[in-house]
């Protein structure tokens, strides 16, 4: 998934945070890969979810 | 990015999976901000009174800057500031791993899951995710030269959406429309709880398209006037219609574009033709829309689609922005490209953009076990998109398949939990929060409140600290690191 690295982190005034990694030569628009992800393994997380959390789920209104 | 500071402010849900649980969950986020202070040491707690819901012990600054604090029962992080959104979406991410650690550490992650979420399905809470951008003082705050930014916002929810299932009841509130206030029932044409899926969390709930407040009537554009910086440079845009986002991508294309169309604005650059006829229904419209053609009515009486609007931004950013940083050049392949499959089929999306994902993952259960939109598991799943235990978390999982990209690494995230980044104001802070944790002790500054009437060992705040004893320290500049200023300033409390 290289095509959405971000470019190198821009040095700071002092020694920067770790640069993320550098991207790839071409930083144009590119199509991303579109094959379906596998869904096995993400049917079997889906499958272990209780159908009753979002009932349990009660917040209060924030901000 | 140029002439920008970014940060964001989270607040999340906290899930019990108990029918008869022992503890509310305002009990467990005491347990992890507990944890977070007091056992891990990532930070000093706040022994003033910042507010008259913040009291002493409430919450406080941590060594990478940023914030965690109790706000209406809720957990929220704040970022730092951070310059490069590099550093926002890691530092973003590294609230999320402090108090998923946290829990696991308690030994709570069986019992409790933290959701970066906006709503709950069962009462119509909602909390915020927050934006901050700051900005000249120049900037044409007012509401011709903010028009642009409401059709900007209004419209960039087709890639910055986290998406839900079905929709807040109608609100107790009110709604503006040309210019009249009138009862938000009075929308009522429109069956919302038989709604199957909306691509944003938060646009049911705003109700209004400039406004101060924040609990309510919130707005498109909240007016508040808190630079947390000097005042004579700075303004602070805070915006609160955005929805959490999980995805890296998405979190980084929504400040990027945000950062670029406000800079559009300030230079005197933004398209002026598309104000938007009624804007605050235009966002719920398109959030709402099943067909997903998002088309907008204009002030002009023109009908555009809110694809070829974002279109229109993109066009004049990339004729005035272009080439002026490595992030700019990349928020704008990134933007032509998620503009591009918009108008195609929403799985090209899946992974870089929340809502896109999450309706994919909804759309293969519900087909694979014959479930309708109505059915509680799709709430269920809907809330599971968001949870940050990696093991169990419908996005993690898709990170897993390695089917969302990343912008970050979970280096550069562990690093964010404990440091600042080092071009901003936020550097010379984190120095203090380390100086207090290390030194405080010894100098008698324990977290523990002062007795009434005595000024209280520190008070931090986002622009000025003071030790006491010593002259209040400013730093009202958060382009500034103040790093060697602060040093000086602590060796002098040390004496």
């Amino acid at each position: 998934m290289t095509h959405s690295m971000m470019p190198e982190r821009r040095e700071g005034p002092v020694d920067p945070m770790p640069k993320s990694p550098s991207p790839e030569e071409g930083s144009g628009p590119r199509r991303p890969d579109t094959g379906s992800p596998d869904k096995d393994n993400l049917m079997k997380r889906m499958r272990k979810v209780d159908p009753k959390q979002a009932e349990r789920y009660r917040q209060r209104t924030g901000e | 990015m140029v002439n920008r500071i970014f940060g964001l402010e989270t607040e999340y849900g906290l899930l019990i999976h108990q029918d008869h649980p022992d503890h509310s969950p305002t009990w467990f986020a005491h347990r992890l901000r507990d944890q977070l202070f007091h056992v891990q040491r990532r930070g000093v707690l706040d022994l003033h009174h910042r507010g008259h819901d913040e009291p002493p012990g409430n919450g406080g600054f941590l060594v990478n800057a940023g914030r965690i604090y109790l706000d209406m029962g809720h957990l929220e992080y704040a970022s730092p500031e951070c310059h490069s959104l590099t550093d926002v979406v890691a530092s973003d991410r590294a609230g999320d791993l402090l108090l998923q650690q946290a829990l696991e550490e308690l030994g709570l992650s069986e019992q409790v899951s933290l959701i970066k979420n906006n709503i709950d399905h069962e009462t119509d809470a909602t909390f915020g995710s927050h934006e901050n951008y700051l900005v000249s003082r120049r900037f044409p705050f007012s509401r011709r030269g903010l028009a642009p930014l409401v059709t900007f916002l209004v419209t960039r929810q087709i890639f910055t959406g986290s998406g839900r299932v079905g929709s807040a009841a109608p609100q107790d509130a009110w709604i503006q429309t040309d210019r009249l206030i009138v009862p938000r029932s009075a929308f009522g044409t429109h069956q919302v709880s038989d709604l199957p899926f909306q691509i944003s969390q938060r646009a049911d709930y705003i109700v209004n398209d400039f406004f101060e407040w924040v609990q309510h009537n919130r707005a498109i554009v909240n007016t508040r006037d808190e630079p947390l910086a000097d005042p004579n440079q700075y303004r602070r845009i805070h915006l609160l219609l955005g929805d959490s986002n999980m995805a890296e991508y998405a979190t980084a294309l929504k400040l990027g574009t945000t950062g670029l169309v406000l800079q559009l604005i300030e230079e005197g650059h933004a398209p002026q033709d598309l104000e938007i006829d009624e804007p605050v229904e235009a966002l719920q419209e398109i959030s709402q829309d099943q067909e997903r053609r998002w088309l907008v009515q204009l002030r002009s009486q023109k009908t555009m689609s809110a694809v070829d609007i974002q279109g229109r931004f993109l066009d004049c950013a990339v004729q005035h922005c272009k080439g002026q940083d490595e992030e700019t050049d990349w928020v704008l392949a990134q933007w032509a490209s998620v503009l591009h499959d918009l108008g195609d089929d929403y799985h090209k999306l899946v992974g870089r953009v929340d809502w896109a994902s999450k309706l994919w993952l909804l759309e293969c259960f519900r087909e694979a076990e014959h479930l309708d939109w109505v059915d509680p598991m799709m709430r269920s799943l809907d809330l599971e998109y968001h949870n940050l235990n990696h093991e169990k978390g419908l996005y993690h999982g898709l990170l897993e398949e390695g089917r969302a990209p990343r912008v970050t690494t979970d280096r550069l995230i562990h690093l964010a939990m404990d440091t600042a980044p080092k071009n901003t104001r936020a550097y010379g802070r984190s120095e203090l929060v380390r100086h207090l944790l290390n030194e405080g002790p010894a100098l008698g500054m324990d977290q523990s409140p002062a007795p009434d009437g005595l000024f209280p060992p520190y008070v931090i705040n986002w622009s000025i600290f003071q030790v006491r004893g010593h002259a209040p320290f400013p730093m009202p500049d958060p382009f500034k690191t103040y790093l060697e200023d602060v040093r000086t300033h602590l060796q002098s409390v040390i004496v």
